[in-house]
């Protein structure tokens, strides 16, 4: 598989801080993964996020150590204006997202082709094929002010990729979104995913981590402590000590094990876990 | 501690009647969590218990004295509000003076003053950061302190909104044992959330809104046995309790401990 | 949980005629009609223009805001110039009335009038000019006409400052009155809670501002080499260009009869 993103032995502290927020850091992303970031807060999903599209350090100033490639970019020898189209980033606060320069949701997603020198024909193009993407079309009018966090977040997201980046880093962009908020936009970037844009999310959500992710990077004390698959994350029982709790679906399934009532794969989902518990009342 | 809820419509200047008539009984020290999709009028209804918000028509008694009796200020002695976002609150330059900042407004007495600052800090994991800058403290940390500084001031009850938004695990744990200990102290808790985990886990009762009305009230186990009711106001019920039911277990279960007993009754049931 | 529902800046959309004109007409119309009034020896013409923008306004189908505004600025401001210049001014040499505590004098009345004149057309143009220009088109009119594209972002981002702040402190005026902060009622009291409500309305700021400007960075925001273009299309109609040429020519006509006017006293 293609590989688009590699992360070579970084490390970063921030100025005026003593402890490096994310050491020795290792790892590669292919084309058209779903790829999941987990750790407590302060882990340093954040910081590593911020490396990926390169924020750090361009944007946040400190030591940078280790190497990141973006689709054979150097993130070093880039700067984050060139990089934003081929690494999109959408992080946690809708409304911070927001150029608060627009008075509709229209000129708001093709802010950053304004700033790319993108020819305003193709700009309308590519406005109307993202808005309907990401669901936004019955809002193109609207002011942005008037949206609610989901809404918001879902142009955020929209005005990240209209610039067509190959990949997407999401940092923990629903944890301030309510449940309806959140699934649409959880939605919006399933889809993209399906269409092939590499998706990179840090999350709290454990069971969506678990349903969605091709690989997860556990992070603890910005260490990286496990990469795998879900089923090689969520099966290892030392994860608890990175105070990382495996899905109820997880557990479930491994309990029944342990009783003699199942003895299948690893119940990543709520269907497996229900058809795992369903057999063993059967038996 | 009684709050009374009368009837209680709230219209805000948009227009928009965000509760609709809603009449409800919250006493003793019994944890309610208050749940429903945005725009059900959680956040309003839980505003007008002490004082942000007053009612359009309708009546909020706090042990059995109207809300509009006192300013917000006056009412915070006796019902504490939890704000989401920490950075909305904190302005001292020490953890310590924001747990002292509420109790001096309201004329706590200087001994009770340390004393309640000692037991707040103690129970928010902050006792080793009293003397630190609140710019210098980790988000959870923040929203500890906030959480601390309602707790110093000792009212009797306590609106907690959203407390889990952006927490993790172990700040999860803490939460569950501050209201714990809360309740253990006589305190009636009170919270909006959108996480059913946390609520099951410490909440004996569980009001469900939609639209600016009470669509459900009752035990945690109640409201969580009729998924398709409260599905109405986007609420589902935790993930244990989605597999037990999806499974086709009768009872409706919260932890893996509860689910694996139900299991194991089911077939016990079954070879009969 | 997060909502916003205010519109931004002062921007009322129309479709008038006013509206239409480009961005640049409106900012020459602010500069020739307000210094013309200035320039002018007799106060006539400025309430002339004033006059003028009344039915400019109309046209705007803004009358009602437009002439709120006027008269509830043209009224104080009056009374208090009038105050200031016609009992005080040192060119008063003839008096038209006594009040006993001080004489109103006629050049220093004069005077007041004028300045109101002119403060009022500038004021005036300036607010019909923001309540129908589109603040994007207008910011992208300047841009074409040379202005630093980083300079347009903060006029835009700033217009947008105000509503924002004022949205924060009705939450940290909520957050604080629930640790015992009374926020209303006497002077004394408003001043106490001054801190602690500006305090945590500077730290979240400072957040803000950093987190936008993430956003900003990575939207691509002050790429080098690049010549910004815009969404918004602001297109130079001839009529545009005619009523510039009017503007000009006005004010060139203004100036040189107020030179003449003034030698031939």
């Amino acid at each position: 598989m293609n590989k688009q993103l590699e992360v070579s032995n970084l490390s970063f502290r921030y100025s005026d801080t003593k402890q490096k927020a994310i050491a020795d850091i290792n790892f590669t992303v292919d084309e058209g993964e779903f790829f999941c970031i987990i750790g407590q807060n302060e882990s340093g999903k954040s910081t590593l996020c911020s490396a990926l599209v390169g924020l750090v350090p361009f944007y946040f100033t400190g030591k940078m150590k280790g190497d990141v490639v973006v689709l054979g970019e150097n993130t070093r020898k880039s700067s984050v204006a060139t990089l934003a189209s081929k690494i999109g980033f959408v992080f946690q606060n809708p409304f911070n997202q927001l150029s608060y320069t627009t008075v509709s949701v229209a000129e708001e997603l093709a802010y950053g082709l304004g700033n790319l020198g993108i020819e305003r024909e193709e700009m309308h193009r590519r406005v109307e094929r993202i808005a309907g993407l990401m669901r936004v079309d019955h809002l193109l009018n609207k002011s942005p002010l008037e949206l609610s966090g989901g809404q918001v977040q879902r142009v955020a997201i929209g005005s990240a990729f209209i610039m067509q980046p190959k990949i997407l880093v999401l940092d923990e962009c629903t944890t301030q979104l309510d449940p309806l908020g959140s699934e649409e936009v959880f939605d919006v970037v399933k889809a993209l995913n399906g269409e092939g844009i590499t998706v990179i999310m840090a999350d709290h959500d454990m069971e969506r981590v678990a349903r969605c992710a091709d690989h997860i990077l556990v992070l603890d004390g910005g260490k990286q402590v496990a990469v795998g698959t879900p089923a090689e994350i969520f099966s290892d029982p030392s994860i608890r000590q990175h105070s990382i709790e495996p899905p109820d679906f997880v557990t479930i399934g491994r309990r029944l094990r342990e009783e003699g009532l199942y003895s299948g794969d690893i119940t990543l989902t709520e269907e497996a876990a229900i058809t795992a518990a369903k057999g063993a009342l059967v038996r | 501690m009684k709050i009374e809820v009368q009837n209680l419509r709230h219209i805000y200047p948009t227009g928009e009647e965000a509760l609709k008539g809603l009449s409800l009984v919250l006493d003793g020290s019994a944890s309610i969590a208050i749940i429903g999709q945005n725009g059900s009028g959680k956040t309003t209804l839980v505003k007008h218990f002490n004082g942000i918000l007053r009612p359009t028509s309708g009546d909020v008694l706090i042990n059995g004295e109207s809300i509009g009796t006192r300013s917000t200020a006056k009412w915070s002695k006796v019902v504490g509000y939890v704000f989401q976002n920490p950075d909305d609150q904190l302005f001292l330059d020490t953890v310590r003076k924001e747990l002292e900042f509420g109790p001096r407004k309201i004329g706590m007495p200087e001994e009770t003053i340390a004393q309640q600052t000692e037991l707040a800090a103690k129970l928010c994991g902050l006792d080793k950061l009293l003397d630190r800058h609140p710019f210098d403290l980790t988000s959870t940390q923040k929203k500890f302190c906030t959480i601390a500084s309602i707790i110093t001031m000792n009212p009797d009850a306590l609106v907690f909104d959203e407390p889990t938004c952006g927490q993790d695990v172990r700040g999860v744990d803490r939460l569950c044992e501050i209201v714990n200990t809360l309740k253990g102290m006589g305190k009636l808790c009170i919270t909006i959330s959108h996480d059913m985990k946390f609520v099951v886990r410490n909440f004996d009762r569980v009001i469900v809104l939609y639209k600016g009305r009470v669509i459900m009230d009752g035990s945690a186990e109640a409201v969580f046995s009729r998924p398709e009711e409260i599905s109405k106001s986007f609420v589902s019920p935790p993930p244990i309790t989605r597999v037990a039911q999806g499974t086709g277990l009768k009872k409706t279960v919260f932890t893996i401990g509860a689910f694996m007993d139900a299991m194991k009754q089911t077939e016990t049931e079954a070879a009969r | 949980m997060l909502m916003a529902k205010k519109k931004t800046s002062s921007y009322i959309p129309m479709d008038s005629p006013i509206d239409r004109l480009h961005p640049m007409v409106k900012i020459y119309a602010i500069f020739c009609l307000g210094i013309s009034a200035l320039v002018c020896p007799t106060f006539i013409l400025s309430y002339v223009l004033v006059i003028f923008l009344f039915i400019v306004a109309w046209k705007a189908k803004l009358f009602k805001k437009f002439a709120k505004f006027i008269i509830g600025f043209a009224i104080p401001i009056t009374v208090m110039l009038l105050f200031i210049h016609g009992l005080y001014s040192p060119k008063n040499v003839t008096y038209i009335a006594n009040f006993g505590f001080a004489r109103l004098g006629l050049e220093g009345t004069m005077y007041a009038i004028k300045l109101v004149g002119g403060l009022l057309v500038f004021l005036g143009s300036f607010l019909l000019m923001t309540t129908t220009t589109h603040p994007g088109k207008l910011v992208t009119a300047l841009i074409e006409s040379g202005m630093n594209p980083k300079v347009g972002y903060l006029v835009l981002a700033s217009l947008n400052i105000v509503p924002q702040m004022q949205r924060r402190m009705i939450i940290i005026k909520e957050a604080q009155m629930a640790r015992g902060v009374e926020v209303e009622g006497k002077l004394l009291t408003r001043a106490t809670a001054f801190i602690p409500l500006i305090g945590p309305l500077v730290m979240s700021s400072l957040v803000d501002v950093q987190e936008r400007g993430m956003t900003l960075e990575t939207r691509g925001f002050g790429a080098k080499g690049v010549k910004t273009t815009s969404y918004i299309e602001v297109v130079e109609r001839p009529v545009d260009r005619l009523i510039k040429r009017l503007l000009v020519v006005f004010l060139a006509i203004t100036v040189v009869a107020s030179i003449l006017a003034r030698l031939i006293r």
